[in-house]
């Protein structure tokens, strides 16, 4: 990787025949030149030996934690607003380690909760308005909201608060526990990577 | 505010294309007409930028050319409303409003309503939407004090503040304008220049890629002189564009640090 200097909207690195344009680049089709497209940091990365395109990409990554956006394929951190019978809302705090600037809203439909019998799934049974989920963006859904999945082992409820008020404790995928009562309530719950 | 100026507050005149004295004819009167702050005709005000002015918005950036003095919020990428339909790039949203004590006679704001839409417009061409799917960008600016060619220094401020908030563009955007007052053209009018103008012609450009965003002409122009002021406009941008540059790049390091 080569030296950093700061570039700007605009700012031509370099022709498209030279290099290739990474994030916070873009190529100009009529005169084939790479110029930034945000203000930050310029990096040059060497392309690995072995491909077939031998030219260095260009990336420039911007000096703010540019509040994030959900993408398709993107693991988020929701808060469940409301359960429905066939899915469930979410808002969207967290995109990856960068916190939203202002939430997004999400939907957790009743196929998405999980990767086995998704017919037989209750929302009800799976999340309760307040639990914090970590969940992953399907695709940009609708005008109103992502879609999100919870259907793999670590994705699902991380921390939830029982009927009693007490943070609760994960048992199984399945179940939580209170720890003021003992009482054990089912949640679809996150596998903790350990 | 104004206590320590920024990177490069030079003033940014471009090199006048017909190089010879011009004859004094002002309609009806023998005596050319005298700036008001003893500029040259050819000579545009000293530029100040600032960014990062706003600490609650994405972006921000203030900017004070003279006697004007515009500060520009940028919010987003923000959810749209859920009224509006879904769209797979994004949507810019502009305002432009005026506080009472802008003008020199207080009172509602004037009557610049359509400066939002020629905000849009002018930005439109600049963002890149694809990148922010569905969601809005909003873009707010309010001017403090309206002393002549408000709308440029919006332009090239919502510029600045939407490179602030880390928003993709294909360039920044730099916008100068010019009033033609008899036979004469003076390059960024200030409010009693334009009071007096026959014609203004404004440009916003990308100055890197020299492409015109938004050219907005009013009053009758000849071919040559239109001519003539186009090509002050393209090159006092450029010169406006390394100081919008060098202002970015300034607060960018200080926050490295």
């Amino acid at each position: 990787m080569r030296q950093e200097e700061m570039v700007t909207p605009g700012e031509v690195l370099g022709k498209a025949t030279e290099v290739k344009a990474g994030k916070g680049t873009y190529v100009a089709k009529h005169n084939g030149f790479v110029y930034a497209s945000l203000t930050g940091l310029l990096r040059t990365v060497s392309p690995p030996p072995e491909s077939p395109d031998q030219r260095p990409t260009v990336e420039v990554t911007g000096h703010k934690a540019h509040g994030a956006v959900p993408e398709p394929g993107s693991v988020v951190i929701a808060r469940i607003t409301k359960v429905m019978a066939r899915m469930a809302s979410a808002d969207i705090m967290c995109v990856g380690p960068k916190s939203v600037r202002e939430k997004f809203t999400g939907t957790i439909r009743q196929q998405d909760v999980r990767a086995t019998e998704i017919d037989k799934v209750d929302m009800h049974l799976s999340f309760r308005p307040g639990d914090i989920v970590r969940a992953l963006v399907l695709s940009l859904g609708d005008a109103r909201a992502y879609f999100l999945s919870t259907a793999k082992n670590e994705l699902g409820v991380v921390s939830a608060e029982s009927a009693a008020g007490g943070t609760m404790v994960p048992i199984s995928w399945m179940e939580m526990q209170c720890p003021l009562t003992g009482q054990i309530e089912q949640r679809k719950v996150a596998k903790n990577e350990s | 505010m104004a206590a320590k100026p920024g990177a490069a507050s030079t003033t940014y005149s471009p090199i006048d294309p017909t190089n010879k004295t011009r004859p004094s004819i002002f309609t009806g009167s023998d005596v050319d007409w005298l700036r008001p702050d003893s500029r040259a005709f050819q000579q545009c005000r000293p530029a100040f930028f600032r960014t990062g002015a706003v600490n609650s918005a994405a972006g921000s950036a203030y900017a004070e050319f003279g006697n004007t003095k515009v500060i520009v919020s940028v919010f987003g990428p923000r959810e749209s409303k859920k009224a509006m339909m879904y769209s797979d790039i994004g949507r810019l949203n502009c305002n432009v409003s005026y506080t009472t004590f802008a003008a020199p006679v207080r009172g509602q704001g004037s009557d610049h309503k359509e400066f939002s839409s020629m905000l849009h417009k002018a930005l439109e061409g600049v963002i890149i939407v694809e990148t922010f799917p569905k969601t809005t960008v909003d873009v707010f600016a309010l001017v403090l004090e309206s002393g002549g060619s408000d709308l440029p220094v919006v332009v090239s401020c919502a510029s600045l503040a939407l490179a602030d908030a880390g928003i993709m563009m294909y360039d920044l955007v730099a916008s100068v304008s010019v009033s033609c007052l008899g036979k004469n053209l003076l390059i960024d009018p200030v409010l009693e220049e334009e009071s007096y103008q026959d014609g203004s012609l404004m440009i916003a450009c990308m100055p890197s890629r020299y492409e015109v965003t938004q050219l907005t002409v009013t009053g009758e122009w000849s071919t040559s002189k239109f001519n003539e002021a186009m090509q002050l406009c393209l090159d006092a941008s450029a010169k406006l564009g390394e100081i919008m540059r060098s202002c970015l790049k300034e607060a960018a390091s200080a926050t490295q640090e």
